[in-house]
């Protein structure tokens, strides 16, 4: 069949990905042409109990595609999918509004994270008191739930967010999907001209062998080379844990080209090659393993990575100029809020005739 | 000048030649290994190598010491210039200055030199978190790029060839992960973490070829090219790269097969035999998605990317490795400025899910498959494609890319037998617009060839980078 205009169905969308938002919303039943579609879109949502399927097969409920990430999003009904398609392209199209509220819990902010450092918390939590009320749209919930990803808005500005989750059966180390998802959401931000929050806390990149069966040595790079390429500045804030290439994955940090624009700290930060354990085990391997008991054994792990740990802290880790400033967490959106507002309000999405130019795509995976 | 300072130098340079570690050397050898400095030797044109950073190491307490940790070299293969540089595992885990790969991949990119990295070593040590990779280590990067933001700047730029003959895990491993192409060989290991940090992680004690083998990742597609031994990565190194070098050599005639006369169960292979000169056929991630074929090839000496179904795997059907493969592959032939020639023989498209302790394998599509779609919108370098039988839903697309007013194949031609669902091949050039012409199999050689012979291969690569090769 001959095209009508310029494109074909699915090379228009592919043409269109990186250069105008393409949603996809599923509610029923997907298939043939029409999962290609689905599969095409940046942003797909489907509705609760639709399903996809091809050349006649079985058909596989949307919440399996949703797991793998290969859509972004599932609601109740298709008002619900409609309510999310405009919030979703409300970023895109009002990048700056000027009525907004704070989030309630915005000045408590340090309160979430608890005291003890080896206590997970609900990174959803810090992010949604950091942006404004109720503004965090989240983006593909369901796959690599070790990382967050979200659109939102602070102090009326238009962000991408992306973020560790501690409370995540990983605690918050990036594997393979982690890796893919953070890669794709960074592409997306880049090509949407959003700037990028970036909340830390990882143990680093996920090891063991199941982590290496995945290909974690080939992902890894992913996100890394998607930070280098975008242009949108990335603001980060490292909240407990920097270890190993976790904060590059995060960041771009020691990246000679593309460093955050700013890297904030709080005082609860701690850095090093691996974690504090994990470096101290190592090192007191010996003895460890002559230990007696394994309570004895942990004993002389943690000892040594207590040691360590002063060694790292926060304050010490702001003067070594790891960071660009160690604040309290409650400092965090005024600072933030600081830089965006520097931005310059150019004309965002120039058209074709203006001489904008694409970007690059947005990976699909 | 002092001669006593030309002796001093000179006494410290001649620490860090292998003879100056005669009983290390050995025991290198004896395991069937090489060290660093005798791969470089193996891999550059005699006496073309410039070395880099050639002064020995200190120790803390001033004392000159064998650097053996790392090596770097500027030089040629078939003399078009290279970069290389060589670890060693004996020495430091092979941990040495990220300051002096930065240098390298500073050079690469002002003067478009292709890199060649042996890495095999450990990452940074516990003892010095945050110190980098080395025991020697500089502060800061030497010129524009950190030792992570240079591969991702030269992917797309410079071929990255990475071999891994031992372990590499953490910042080695990062490297080879960032490579274009990366070889290794059996009982190597490539991993995020290495043993000791799996034991204190998660208490798992293993040996590094059990936790991240290269056997393992030859079949998961951690890797592009298994080989037996570090001669033979080499070799393979050098033949990745001569396809880059030499875009046109003698025309070599194909292998005698008969195409005409192929039987139901034919293997792609003999195709691929039957239409590339003979033995020029160098296959990527042969044992990956065996469904699927990609590999580099010559047709009448003109250096070609070539991708292909395997109806005799899963029977031709792209699942989503092989899509993975595919995309890679494109992204790789448009940097690379290959033209492409892609054969077809396809059900369709595959899934593949997890139904409680079972994998469900359906027709169907995910966005590694669409992903595909995304490549070849990109894709400059021209195409021609030959479907050989069957090309279902949105398979052939994947093939080809969409055929549309933008990125259209530079021919599709099509055999007698090709399948296009209720009409036969010869009304699909009448009525459907779907083939340019219907050949018989034995004309494809021939056809391919002309065009081919249009094209200006020898044009150089475009001035600016297009886009960046994905390491998945």
């Amino acid at each position: 069949m001959t095209p009508r205009g310029r494109f074909d169905l699915l090379d228009g969308l592919a043409e269109l990905n990186g250069w105008a938002p393409s949603i996809a919303i599923v509610s029923g039943e997907c298939n043939e042409g029409h999962s290609a579609i689905a599969m095409l879109a940046d942003f797909t949502v489907a509705t609760d109990g639709s399903s996809i399927s091809a050349h006649g097969g079985p058909s596989i409920p949307v919440k399996d595609y949703a797991k793998s990430g290969d859509l972004d999003l599932i609601v109740a009904d298709e008002a619900q999918a409609i309510q999310a398609t405009r919030r979703y392209l409300e970023l895109y199209l009002h990048p700056v509004i000027t009525e907004f509220e704070i989030a309630q819990d915005a000045l408590q902010i340090a309160d979430l994270i608890p005291e003890n450092r080896r206590r997970p918390y609900d990174m959803r939590g810090v992010m949604n008191a950091l942006v404004d009320k109720d503004s965090a749209l989240e983006l593909a919930p369901a796959w690599g739930r070790s990382m967050l990803t979200a659109l939102a808005r602070i102090a009326g500005r238009a962000v991408g967010i992306y973020a560790n989750q501690p409370k995540s059966p990983l605690a918050g180390a990036i594997d393979a999907a982690a890796a893919d998802k953070a890669a794709r959401f960074v592409e997306l931000c880049d090509a949407y001209e959003l700037p990028i929050v970036s909340l830390i806390d990882n143990p680093g990149y996920m090891v063991g062998p199941k982590a290496e069966r995945e290909g974690i040595a080939r992902h890894h790079a992913r996100p890394l080379a998607a930070l280098h390429h975008r242009s949108v500045p990335l603001y980060a804030v490292q909240i407990r844990k920097a270890y190993g290439l976790g904060p590059y994955a995060m960041s771009g940090w020691g990246s000679a080209q593309r460093m955050p624009d700013l890297r904030l700290a709080w005082p609860s930060v701690e850095s090093g090659g691996m974690s504090l354990e994990g470096a101290a085990y190592l090192v007191k391997r010996k003895e460890i393993h002559a230990a007696k008991n394994s309570a004895d054994a942990m004993a002389i792990r943690d000892a040594y990575a207590e040691k360590m740990r002063d060694a790292n802290s926060g304050l010490r880790a702001g003067r070594s100029y790891q960071f660009d400033d160690v604040i309290a967490p409650n400092e965090t959106r005024p600072r933030l809020i600081a830089m965006l507002q520097r931005l310059p309000l150019r004309d965002m999405h120039p058209t074709a005739a203006d001489g904008g130019v694409k970007k690059h795509t947005i990976d699909l995976r | 000048m002092s001669n006593d300072l030309i002796d001093k130098l000179s006494r410290a340079k001649k620490q860090q030649y292998d003879t100056a570690r005669a009983d290390i050397v050995t025991r290198i050898n004896t395991s069937g290994k090489m060290t660093a400095r005798q791969r470089v030797d193996a891999l550059l044109d005699a006496d073309s190598a410039v070395e880099y950073g050639s002064i020995a190491a200190q120790t803390e307490e001033g004392e000159w010491i064998a650097e053996a940790g790392g090596v770097d070299f500027v030089g040629t293969i078939g003399s078009h210039p290279v970069i290389t540089s060589s670890t060693d595992y004996t020495d430091h885990g092979g941990g040495y200055g990220a300051g002096r790969l930065g240098r390298l991949f500073a050079l690469a990119y002002e003067h478009r030199w292709p890199l060649v990295l042996f890495v095999d070593g450990g990452g940074s040590r516990a003892q010095h978190p945050r110190a980098g990779l080395g025991h020697v280590e500089l502060s800061g990067p030497i010129g524009r790029f950190s030792f992570l933001d240079g591969l991702p700047e030269l992917s797309g730029w410079v071929p990255s060839v990475a071999i891994v003959s031992g372990p590499s895990f953490a910042g080695h491993a990062s490297l080879a992960g960032f490579s274009d192409f990366l070889i290794s060989t059996p009982g190597s290991a490539i991993g995020m973490g290495g043993p000791p940090m799996v034991e204190a992680a998660l208490g798992q004690r293993m040996s590094p070829n059990e936790l991240a083998g290269a056997e393992m990742h030859e079949h998961g597609g951690g890797i592009d090219l298994l080989v037996d031994d570090e001669i033979a990565a080499i070799g393979a190194a050098k033949r990745f790269l001569d396809f880059y070098h030499h875009r046109k050599t003698n025309s070599i005639p194909p292998a005698e097969v008969d195409l005409d006369t192929l039987s139901d169960d034919y293997d792609m292979h003999d195709v691929i035999s039957g239409l590339v000169d003979a033995n020029s056929f160098f296959e990527l991630r042969p044992n990956y998605a065996r469904n699927l074929i990609t590999g580099f090839a010559r047709i009448e000496g003109v250096t070609i990317g070539l991708l292909a179904n395997q109806p005799r795997v899963r029977d031709g059907a792209i699942d989503h490795a092989a899509a993975i493969k595919i995309s890679r592959f494109v992204e790789m032939c448009n940097t690379y400025e290959y033209p492409m020639v892609s054969l077809i023989d396809t059900p369709g498209c595959e899934t593949s899910w997890q139904d409680k302790d079972d994998v469900r394998v359906l027709p169907g599509l995910t966005r590694w498959h669409t992903r595909v779609l995304l490549a070849h919108q990109q894709r400059t370098v021209p195409l021609m494609s030959v479907q050989l039988h069957r090309a279902g839903g949105l398979a052939g697309a994947l093939m080809t890319g969409v055929s549309s007013t933008r990125g259209v194949p530079l021919i599709k031609l099509g055999w007698p037998n090709v399948d296009i669902g209720m009409r036969d091949g010869f009304a699909a050039v009448v009525d459907h617009d779907a083939f340019d012409d219907i050949i018989a199999p034995g004309e494809t050689r021939e056809r391919i060839t002309r065009l081919i012979k249009l094209l200006d291969t020898s044009k150089p690569a475009p001035t600016n980078k297009k886009h960046r090769i994905d390491s998945w």
